[in-house]
């Protein structure tokens, strides 16, 4: 076998790609196939499905659901520009000035995570609730009208997005920011750039492929989230999520369930296509 | 690392090749109408379930606030069943609302494999579906629930949904009505006006609940449009989609059983509301109120019933029969304040009410009567006349209702 393997090396690549090529198999490229064939049959329960080839049901699904496919991109978008403001700070402090509290800080953005993402979701729906403790107490001493409120609004439901989804921005930054050797900056420097500068021509450079891959981070899943709009929104926030898991599990409708999960993809695909498009001025190595 | 997305030049072939390749995977894989034979052919034979001996585990999945609890959290009445059987039971309270949950488990229904629940309780109109998908196991009452047929109220033994009570017995019957928060709420709340009216809902925008579940929440809005649930046309349905859009700004959410929590703390000023449930929310905020509107109500009934596969349907019979004494009927009925199937349990309250006086308890005496002279727990022929039924739909008006809804309930 060893002798076999020395002679034929160049199979040996591929040796190692074969069990994550498996599971992507598996659980990736059937799973998909699959969902292609339930889009384009037709039927019921009762009745069972036959693949019609009815692919009338794609322009048909999103003149129907338009605006939560919208409203949908629209809040990713929002998320990972948010994340994107709260998280490059919070990287570049802790890459270059969290010296040896470095590890502790790491430690901080993961926590979150030992939770389950659904309870701490469900803990925002309490700690916001109309008459809970926070707008309660505000509304008690005056500072709120009685009929404001903060769940069942976009404001909730993006928030709810972004403090989800913030850690997975923060580390890729991190991992870059971290890469970039600090002399480069004092080569700036001494070069009379102002830190800003140094900043805008070096370190942000330097950290792209960082905000390349956060970006995604945040943004795909975003997009696709229906947790934060069921829990925190109200039908005004439905997202495409929402309509997907709805028409999956209640109405049962999988044709046109299947149907929008591709047209989602294709929706995604299409956006990341034109951002890696705008990035592409940029240098994207490291 | 380079991120440069590169493009190839691909061989017409080769693209040929893999769009044939995909219509042909595309075409195996389909659903198929119920693996293990088709529906009518499973749910008109098969012997019935049970007459065997309990296996000592049962798995009892309900629905949230419907069964008794005491200060621990766990219920008296499983307890009991534990003690007098030897069975071990897990009690569950999954079922938020019918459709959600039955499409949790029907693909394990469908491929034929034990979805892990012995007993379910749903309501009648998704019995009626699951007995035509042949979805439930068949059981003998006579033979394994005898409590049924000695103690169950005669209008619940013909049931249209399961003629002969071949698949299931009831639960609880309730009302769907509306509950509402007398803290938040300035007038007191008699009419389905005060929920759907876009003008009079404008002062408490944002704190309108309304249901998840599409029967409840279309005839509610029927009975507003002075339409008779049973009859609607969809022209009718199309007429309530109008009044559910108009409210719809103000909607706070389409709630599963969840709504109790919004309502209990202080997110919902008026919403839908199912009768017990809002009794067990007095437990902790006694000024919460439920009206059966002056336009009427939805009464319906929740069933007991074995799903296909269940691993253990012997212990889940007993339990059935269980339910259907007198005494454990009372026990639970004190404590959910839906119907009971069981009308004796009217007398065993109101003679817990005289002990719970004799001891000098006078705080649970006035309770106890108070459930047992409840026309929302033991419901008059008043309460009744003004209560209505789901409409039994076709395949084709459920679809048609169902996109009706969905638009409502997505934004």
């Amino acid at each position: 076998m060893l002798g076999w393997l020395r002679r034929h090396s160049g199979v040996v690549p591929y040796l190692f790609l074969l069990p994550g090529g498996l599971w992507l198999i598996a659980f990736f490229v059937v799973p998909l196939i699959t969902t292609a064939s339930v889009a384009l049959q037709e039927g019921s329960l009762a009745t069972g499905y036959r693949l019609t080839f009815n692919f009338g049901i794609f322009p048909e699904a999103v003149g129907r659901w338009d605006t939560q496919l919208l409203r949908s991109l629209q809040y990713g978008l929002i998320v990972t520009v948010l994340a994107m403001l709260i998280g490059y700070p919070m990287a570049y402090t802790i890459a270059f000035r969290g010296g040896r509290y470095k590890n502790i800080l790491l430690l901080l953005v993961i926590l979150p995570f030992f939770t389950s993402f659904i309870i701490r979701t469900i803990s925002w729906k309490f700690i916001l609730a109309d008459q809970g403790f926070v707008l309660g107490t505000l509304k008690e001493i005056g500072l709120l009208d009685q009929g404001f409120r903060l769940l069942a609004t976009p404001v909730a439901v993006i928030s709810g997005i972004t403090y989800n989804f913030l850690p997975f921005v923060v580390l890729p930054l991190y991992v870059a920011l971290e890469r970039i050797d600090p002399r480069l900056i004092e080569a700036a420097t001494d070069l009379y750039a102002s830190r800003l500068q140094a900043f805008l021509r070096v370190t942000l450079p330097l950290s792209i492929s960082g905000v390349f891959a956060a970006s995604l981070l945040s943004f795909i899943p975003a997009v696709g989230d229906y947790l934060n709009a069921e829990l925190l929104g109200s039908r005004n926030e439905t997202m495409i999520g929402n309509v997907i898991q709805r028409l999956f599990l209640v109405n049962r409708d999988y044709p046109e369930a299947a149907a929008l999960s591709l047209i989602l993809m294709a929706g995604i695909l299409v956006s990341i296509f034109f951002y890696i498009r705008l990035l592409r001025g940029q240098e994207l190595t490291v | 690392m380079s991120l440069q997305l590169q493009r190839r030049a691909r061989g017409a072939r080769a693209f040929a090749a893999v769009g044939v390749t995909l219509a042909l995977v595309l075409g195996a894989c389909g659903i198929g109408p119920g693996d293990g034979g088709s529906p009518a052919a499973t749910n008109s034979g098969g012997d019935p379930v049970g007459g065997g001996e309990p296996a000592g585990v049962l798995n009892f999945t309900n629905w949230p606030l419907y069964i008794d609890q005491d200060d621990d959290g766990s219920s008296p009445t499983i307890q009991d069943f534990e003690e007098e059987t030897g069975i071990d039971v897990t009690y569950s309270e999954a079922i938020q609302d019918n459709s959600s949950f039955f499409g949790t488990i029907q693909p394990q229904l469908q491929a034929g494999q034990d979805t892990g629940h012995d007993i379910i309780v749903v309501t009648d109109w998704m019995i009626g579906n699951m007995i035509a998908l042949g979805y439930l196991e068949p059981i003998d009452v006579d033979r394994d629930i005898p409590n049924f047929a000695a103690n169950a109220a005669d209008k619940y033994k013909e049931r249209s949904y399961d003629p002969g009570n071949q698949y299931s017995v009831p639960y609880q019957s309730g009302i769907t009505g509306i509950g509402y928060n007398p803290a938040l709420v300035d007038e007191e709340i008699t009419s389905l006006s005060q929920l759907f009216d876009p003008e009079f809902i404008q002062k408490y925008c944002g704190q309108i609940g309304m249901f998840s579940e599409m029967r409840d929440v279309i005839s509610l809005a029927l009975l507003y449009n002075g339409v008779t649930p049973e009859e609607a046309t969809i022209e009718d349905v199309e007429a309530a989609q109008e009044v559910l859009l108009e409210q719809a700004e103000c909607v706070r959410g389409y709630y599963g059983n969840e709504y109790a929590d919004d309502l209990a703390n202080g997110s919902l000023a008026i919403t839908m509301a199912w009768s017990g449930d809002i009794f067990q929310l007095q437990f902790d905020n006694p000024d919460l109120q439920f009206v059966v509107p002056d336009e009427g109500g939805i009464l319906w009934t929740d069933n007991m019933a074995i799903p296909k596969g269940a691993a253990h349907p012997n212990d889940a019979l007993a339990m059935m029969n269980y339910l259907y004494e007198p005494e454990v009927a009372a026990q639970v009925a004190e404590w959910v304040n839906y119907i009971t199937p069981v009308p004796g349990a009217q007398d065993v309250i109101r003679e817990n009410a005289e002990a719970a006086e004799a001891e000098g308890d006078t705080e649970t005496a006035e309770y106890l009567r108070a459930v047992a002279e409840s026309p929302l727990v033991f419901p008059t022929d008043d309460m009744l006349s003004r209560l209505h039924s789901y409409k039994v739909l076709d395949e084709d008006e459920e679809r048609r209702w169902a996109e009706l809804f969905q638009e409502v309930v997505s934004g």
